[in-house]
């Protein structure tokens, strides 16, 4: 009885054990990623965080518009718009990537008048894996001034001292889905200077330490932050915070700074105001990216 | 005496179920092998996802479709490693992996399901075929009809199918605010040559 009991029972879970083979043989597949390891990506969400470039490097092909605004001082009150009527600072630039790691761009500047001429490589990628915890880059641009510089000096601007250069290398790390920051230790140069440009100090060389924040809020909006030391300590640091939203297609990014720069040259050296006394301007940057492989 | 009646019931219920069972089993031992000859399998398919917004209409496309049909048993198994896709422009796809799709956290899309009918193939003609079944993408999982066409090609087949998808409904939250440039609708296309595969 007993005997014939198991038996049965035997075969009730052989046939389970068939069927349980049939059901498997209908399970999905399993799932594999056509790449293991990536370079984390969106470090910051666009090549500029506020006045900084940031690490994020273009596409091969790839094209960056770039158009930035700098108001005037808050603390022309509210007769002026909290500075708006005073008009804008305003750098664009159009930059192209050679390569995932170079891209070059030109770019020209309302203050002082400066064409420049860029171009930027990443050394190091952050990797997904962590074997490369860091992104490391450099970038620099040579500017011109072409303004007319000859009104106000006795001897006359020639075409080299007219001409400024800049040097920087950010390290980027992104700390997480939210946490992104960047120190960029920097170099300023300018041939001449003087009164009759935009910066303050009678000074040729300047070094400086820029970070840069990000914290993303939500899925498409990012708080930003932006800190430059500067070693000349006769100019104020620079002190920023701003928002960065993606919207499909373009990054706007809206910012209270203290510089009115917007080039990387004068970023360094210009003085800043005080925040805490007016001295924040409001800015906004525009963002496009475009394909022309 | 009642305890051994309803001991013997018991017995003669397990018997039948397990003789029943066996025989089931048997059967789709049976029907395994034959039905395993009727399996295709490619990885490298084509999907597209067409977003067409007020501002602006663009294109993601993939060329790592990854499928796995089996005419036997009239399962279809398909899934897309989302971090693939491209859209053109390489920022709109760093944004697209971290903001909308999120693939660090789901990195496929999939869809698991059964034809409604049996493909019956027609000399070398496209015959239409539908599917019932789930999509899956970030995370969130819905019961989908899709509708398309198997056409031979050699020992191989050539499935090709096209649906829609609401981004809303797998909770993928777009811009709304400053501008649309990413429609709720995306129309999903794809074409697949699936080649004959024994396991």
């Amino acid at each position: 009885m007993t005997k014939t009991h198991s038996r049965r029972f035997g075969y009730l879970v052989i046939t389970l054990l068939l069927m349980g083979f049939s059901v498997d043989a209908f399970g999905q597949m399993e799932r594999r990623l056509v790449q293991q390891d990536r370079p984390v990506e969106l470090t910051f969400m666009a090549p500029r965080n506020i006045n900084l470039h940031t690490i994020e490097p273009l596409a091969k092909g790839e094209m960056h518009y770039a158009i930035m605004h700098a108001f005037g001082e808050v603390s022309n009150g509210w007769r002026n718009f909290y500075g708006i009527d005073n008009g804008a600072n305003i750098r664009f630039s159009l930059e192209y990537g050679f390569t995932e790691r170079l891209s070059t761009w030109i770019g020209r500047s309302g203050e002082d008048k400066v064409f420049e001429a860029g171009a930027r490589y990443v050394v190091l990628r952050q990797m997904t894996s962590g074997d490369m915890p860091i992104s490391l880059g450099i970038n620099g641009n040579i500017g011109l001034n072409s303004s007319d510089l000859n009104a106000f000096v006795a001897q006359e601007y020639e075409f080299y001292e007219r001409v400024s250069y800049f040097v920087s290398v950010p390290i980027a790390r992104k700390e997480n889905d939210r946490l992104s920051y960047q120190l960029t230790p920097m170099l300023a140069h300018f041939n001449r200077v003087g009164p009759e440009i935009s910066i303050p100090l009678n000074e040729n060389t300047y070094f400086g330490i820029g970070t840069s924040l990000r914290y993303k809020l939500r899925g498409r909006l990012a708080l930003t932050g932006q800190y430059v030391y500067k070693a000349n300590r006769d100019v104020a640091d620079n002190i920023a915070i701003g928002l960065d939203i993606e919207t499909g297609g373009h990054v706007f990014q809206l910012f209270f700074t203290t510089t009115r720069s917007l080039t990387d040259q004068y970023v360094l050296a210009s003085d800043n105001g005080n925040p805490l006394d007016g001295g924040l301007r409001f800015g906004f940057n525009v963002n496009r990216l475009f394909s022309i492989k | 005496m009642a305890h051994n009646t309803s001991n013997n019931r018991k017995i003669s219920i397990i018997s039948t179920l397990s003789r029943i069972s066996l025989l089931v089993g048997v059967l789709m031992l049976f029907w395994s092998p034959s039905a395993s000859a009727q399996k295709y399998f490619a990885d490298s398919g084509y999907i597209e996802f067409e977003s067409r917004a007020p501002a602006l209409t663009f294109k993601g496309v993939s060329q790592n479709l990854t499928g796995l049909v089996d005419l036997g048993k009239n399962s279809v198994d398909f899934y897309l490693d989302l971090n693939t896709i491209d859209t053109g422009i390489e920022l709109r796809n760093r944004h697209m992996r971290e903001s909308y799709l999120e693939t660090a956290k789901f990195p496929f899309a999939e869809f698991l399901g059964f034809l409604v009918d049996s493909y019956e193939r027609d000399g070398d003609k496209p015959v239409e075929v539908s599917a019932k079944g789930t999509f899956k993408i970030h995370g969130v999982t819905r019961a989908i009809d899709v509708n398309g066409t198997i056409s031979p090609e050699g020992e191989n087949i050539r499935l090709e199918a096209s649906f829609t998808v609401a981004l809303e409904d797998h909770n993928i939250s777009r811009p709304r605010i400053v501008f649309y440039e990413l429609s709720d609708i995306q129309r999903v296309s794809l074409n697949i040559l699936l080649e004959k595969y024994d396991d």
